[in-house]
């Protein structure tokens, strides 16, 4: 009896502490997060669930800093990750609070997700990001800020959406885009790279090939992509405006962005066309490769902490207070 | 009463669970995000 009350004391030692450390390990990961702050009414002001359009999800939390007695302020917009299909504004509510203890005004933006319903793309998310920002400046002059420059950032689909403002949509923006920063955001939705099926001069030359690729761009780009379009190569002309590297000038603003070798959502191949296209124009960047994780950036602590050191540094830098 | 012996198998189950706890979650984040642990 008293062996059997041993074996059964040390069995659930084992799993009350096999599971108590599990959870611990899922809710604070192997990092710690450094873009943390403690957040008081000293620190900032948020005014949730603000609307920029018709939409369902057309809305967005704004974050003032107590200090109200500059003449101007940087934005922050961060843009959430969930693969199109989820996620939301406040996911990011410690790195929004962040950016406003360092004095800036921030904002976490909400855009339509593709459910069964709703079939929202990439190119209608990205329209309503533009639509966002005109309204974020005037809610936040109505609240005693004027805002002169801005840095727009994301992680995974956010990041997508947020390159694709910064490459595509700046030269339209009603504040100066300075800079962008982003984690595991698809750079390019061009089909052949995320089928697997790029090692050939002609992907699309078998009619599987083909429907899977049309399909894919579709789904993404919201236009009917045929089989016909992905042979003639017509496909690209859309696939091309949904793909933030596609955009990438002279004149792009500074880059920062962080991709993990073995992440299985978004393929790491997919960030050498980015990369070749920062570098052939010029265009200062930073590109953080974390070399034991995947899409979530989840084993590289010394990396995790550059990114956030340079996310910093680069607001210092190109947007400074 | 626990005997020393015991107190040393149980502060061993601690340390090997705690490991493990933290190890599967490691090794699931992985297999769905990609990723190795070393």
């Amino acid at each position: 009896m008293k062996k059997m009350m041993w074996l059964l004391t040390c069995t659930l030692t084992f799993v009350l502490v096999f599971s108590g450390s599990a959870l611990i390990k899922l809710k604070f990961p192997t990092f710690s997060n450094p873009l943390h702050v403690d957040w008081n009414e000293s620190v900032g002001t948020i005014y949730p669930d603000l609307v920029y359009g018709e939409e369902e999800l057309n809305n967005y939390d704004l974050y003032v800093p107590a200090d109200q007695t500059k003449d101007s302020y940087g934005l922050v917009v961060y843009l959430h990750a969930g693969g199109f299909t989820g996620g939301d504004k406040s996911d990011d509510a410690e790195m929004l609070k962040y950016f406003t203890s360092k004095g800036y005004v921030a904002a976490g933006v909400n855009y339509s997700l593709r459910t069964d319903e709703i079939k929202a793309n990439l190119y209608r998310m990205s329209q309503e990001i533009k639509q966002s920002i005109p309204v974020i400046q005037e809610k936040a002059a109505e609240l005693g800020y004027h805002l002169d420059q801005m840095a727009i950032s994301g992680g995974s689909a956010g990041g997508t959406l947020a390159l694709l403002y910064a490459y595509r949509d700046a030269d339209t923006s009603p504040i100066p885009v300075k800079m962008v920063f982003e984690g595991v955001g698809p750079p390019s939705f061009e089909p052949s790279l995320w089928l697997g099926i790029d090692d050939s001069d002609n992907p699309y030359e078998s009619n599987d090939a083909a429907e899977a690729g049309a399909g894919f761009a579709s789904i993404m780009t919201g236009e009917d992509i045929t089989v016909d379009m992905m042979k003639n190569g017509e496909y690209k002309k859309y696939v091309d405006e949904i793909s933030p590297y596609t955009h990438i000038t002279r004149n792009s603003v500074p880059t920062l962005a962080a991709y993990g070798t073995y992440d299985k959502v978004v393929p790491f191949g997919l960030t050498r066309n980015f990369l070749k296209a920062l570098e052939d124009n010029h265009v200062p960047h930073d590109f953080i490769e974390f070399k034991r994780s995947g899409h979530g950036l989840q084993n590289d602590r010394k990396e995790a902490k550059l990114y956030a050191t340079k996310i910093n540094e680069y607001l210092d830098q190109y947007m400074p207070n | 009463m626990l005997t020393k012996k015991r107190l040393i198998v149980l502060t061993i189950i601690v340390v090997v669970a705690f490991v493990l706890g933290r190890l599967a979650v490691s090794v699931m984040l992985n297999m769905l995000l990609g990723g190795r642990l070393f």
